[in-house]
């Protein structure tokens, strides 16, 4: 489904990416695991397609297409869908609109007919429950005045309204209770088929606690320098990131 | 800070012609006043960019378009008007500057309230005429006001009875025909909200598809103690017209007046809303300016605070975009006596393109010492990371800036009370910044 090959990416001439290589299939669930500053936005970024990175070698195969020849939106609208670390307030965007207005773009692109609206309104209401979210987030302007938690919560709930087949998140967790982290995992899990992959973008191991990856792999200085199963995040949990670069060094 | 200008000849010509069988021409006072402003016209003519006040404004276009005055009301379609009025309003309409008894409907009126044409019953009314007429701006004014006084051949004039209710708003509709090209309209509006009265006033401003003609309107609203008005203003006039809009109120003590002021139309357009506040009166006074292509919106504000507790809110946003231009300039005064003032001002300006302008001017001039003043002014262009945003949720560019754009002018939209004229609002905003999907009655 997604493979990235040699990627180096530099921002403002330097490189934040020197060489991943890495290669997700349909179903599979990945994490991401490194340090701060190790390039993991800057992945995440790069597949979404925001602006101000220099791709300077490599590319990106999504569904053998490549991802760079793509725009922001075509990719969301082919199945790429990024939970943002920080999710953006739209004031005076009401949830329920913003939803709409792109799960009919997609549909649109996809050859589907526009959804009715009652029927939208409802299914979107179940996927709140799930996620534990009030009603009445439909009617408030997206993002703006929720909490850290209600914010991880929407972006989930739009991934849920959206079914994209490759879901990327980034630090989804950070910001979370315990609780808040359950509710959200959950909501992950149940997203989770045959058809759909996971990139789990993460500093800490207790996201994995309750998505269990099939993969991990550990980004350093912008490159993946090791990779395993989810034992490898125990790993890593035990002994800290001073041990990658230990390896790294020696 | 005047500065002498010699008035345009064209103009000084159609003033000091013989206009004798202008609205009202029969009332001595009404003339007298009419010669008066015809002199003050005289000695200063339109106002030159060298006024302060006038800095960002230059109408000399209007003054080398060389209007002339109407003589009669040209033909309007069926269609057109049925677009133009509101639904559940009583309707005054006005066709290039004359009232029109045949489209326009006002009934089931409670006894003593006044809804009329200046031409119609005009010595029946002659009274309330004389005592609102120039009772709030003195002639002689600013050139645009003197060149109305003069010259206006009709307009509305209302009075609310004291402690009655007006259910229905008044939709006051000036009309431009396509025979009403190359014409300056005149109209003169004349409000009065008596004592504890309430009511709900909509001026519409609209003319024939890419006419050219100049639109110059001068509304006097005097608000008596705990009357409760509120005033609304669509200028939807065609966008190759000029738009001269003032709005002059005086609010007694208790008073309570909203003024909401929405501007689309026009090449060139001004909008005036003052408003001098008695003791705890309450004013707000809400704008929004939307500039395309090559238009240029000014909106100039004057709040006099003269009695101490009064509040005032003002909050204008405006949205421009190619290479249009747009102006504000609010200024608070808070006399010596007007302790207890709480005074609030706000400007937002959203630049769609790299050539389009904001010139936004906040002025405050406290005497006083114990009020609360606060204002604030921004100048900004869509956020870029809200754009990404919504992009990788799916929407395009295009749409993704409409959406944003639209929300920024639908915070001033949502302030309409009355549903017929916010769809009219939100329908021209549609227009300029189309919603995939999105259905009114959402709003």
């Amino acid at each position: 489904m997604l493979k990235i090959e040699n990627l180096h990416v530099s921002v403002e001439g330097k490189e934040i990416l020197t060489g991943i290589d890495l290669e997700i299939n349909k179903g599979e669930v990945h994490a991401i695991m490194g340090p701060n500053g190790s390039g993991k936005s800057t992945l995440s970024y790069i597949l979404a397609g925001r602006e101000g990175y220099e791709i300077t070698q490599g590319r990106v195969l999504f569904n053998g297409k490549d991802l760079f020849e793509m725009s922001v939106e075509k990719r969301a609208w082919a199945g790429v869908f990024l939970a943002f670390q920080y999710p953006v307030e739209v004031p005076g965007v009401s949830n329920i609109y913003f939803l709409k207005a792109a799960l009919n773009g997609i549909r649109k692109f996809n050859g589907l007919s526009e959804l009715d609206a009652m029927d939208f309104i409802s299914s979107v209401k179940g996927k709140m429950k799930e996620l534990d979210m009030d009603e009445k987030f439909l009617y408030r302007a997206v993002n703006e005045g929720f909490s850290g938690g209600e914010k991880k919560r929407n972006e989930v709930l739009q991934m849920s309204v959206l079914e994209p087949t490759l879901c990327v998140l980034d630090e989804t967790d950070s910001g979370l209770d315990i609780d808040a982290l359950q509710v959200v995992a959950e909501g992950i899990n149940r997203l989770r088929s045959p058809e759909r992959s996971f990139v789990l973008i993460t500093h800490y191991q207790r996201l994995l606690d309750y998505i269990k990856p099939d993969f991990v792999h550990v980004l350093a200085h912008g490159k993946v320098v090791k990779s395993g199963g989810p034992e490898l995040a125990l790993e890593l949990e035990e002994q800290g990131y001073a041990w990658v670069e230990d390896k790294l060094a020696s | 800070m005047s500065v002498t200008q010699l008035p345009n000849a064209h103009y000084a010509s159609l003033i000091t012609a013989k206009n004798a069988d202008l609205v009202g021409c029969e009332f001595d006072w009404l003339n007298s006043l009419r010669v008066k402003a015809a002199e003050g016209f005289s000695e200063t003519g339109f106002p030159s960019p060298r006024e302060e006040e006038w800095r960002y404004t230059n109408i000399s276009p209007i003054e080398k378009s060389q209007f002339n005055l109407p003589t009669k009301a040209g033909a309007i379609d069926t269609r057109f008007l049925q677009n133009v009025l509101l639904d559940d309003c009583h309707h005054l309409v006005f066709v290039d500057g004359f009232y029109q008894p045949t489209l326009s409907s006002v009934i089931d009126l409670t006894e003593g309230v006044v809804v009329s044409a200046i031409s119609e019953g005009v010595s029946e009314h002659e009274d309330l005429l004389k005592s609102l007429l120039d009772s709030v701006v003195e002639t002689p004014a600013l050139g645009f006001i003197n060149f109305n006084t003069a010259l206006f051949t009709d307009g509305a004039v209302i009075s609310i009875e004291e402690n009655t209710q007006i259910e229905k708003p008044i939709q006051i509709a000036f009309i431009s025909s396509k025979e009403g090209a190359l014409s300056i309209i005149n109209c003169r509006n004349l409000v009065l909200a008596k004592a504890g009265s309430k009511a709900t006033l909509i001026e519409t401003y609209h003319g024939a598809e890419d006419s050219c003609y100049l639109s110059n309107i001068v509304t006097e609203v005097v608000v008596e103690p705990n009357a409760n008005l509120s005033h609304n203003r669509l200028q939807a006039e065609s966008l190759k017209a000029y738009h001269i809009g003032g709005v002059y109120s005086r609010l007694d003590n208790n008073a309570i007046f909203n003024q909401y002021n929405y501007n689309f139309g026009s090449v060139l357009s001004r909008s005036e809303v003052h408003a001098e506040l008695g003791e705890a009166s309450d004013c707000t006074l809400d704008g929004l300016y939307i500039a395309e292509d090559r238009q240029h919106m000014d909106n100039h504000t004057r709040v006099n605070h003269a009695q101490p507790h009064a509040v005032s809110n003002e909050f204008y946003k405006g949205i421009m975009n190619d290479r249009s231009k747009g102006v504000f300039q609010g200024r608070i005064i808070v006399a010596l006596d007007a302790q207890k003032t709480d005074a609030k001002m706000n400007n937002r300006n959203l630049l769609l393109s790299d050539r389009a302008e904001a010139d936004t001017k906040p002025q405050l001039e406290i005497y006083a010492d114990d009020v609360k003043c606060a204002h604030g002014v921004t100048v900004g262009q869509l956020d870029d990371s809200a754009i990404f945003y919504l992009r990788t949720r799916g929407a395009d560019e295009e749409m993704a800036k409409n959406m944003l754009t639209f929300a920024f002018a639908n915070e001033m939209v949502e302030r309409v009370k009355f549903k017929p004229l916010r769809i009219k609002i939100l329908e021209e905003l549609l227009k300029r910044f189309p919603q995939q999907g999105m259905k009114i009655e959402w709003l």
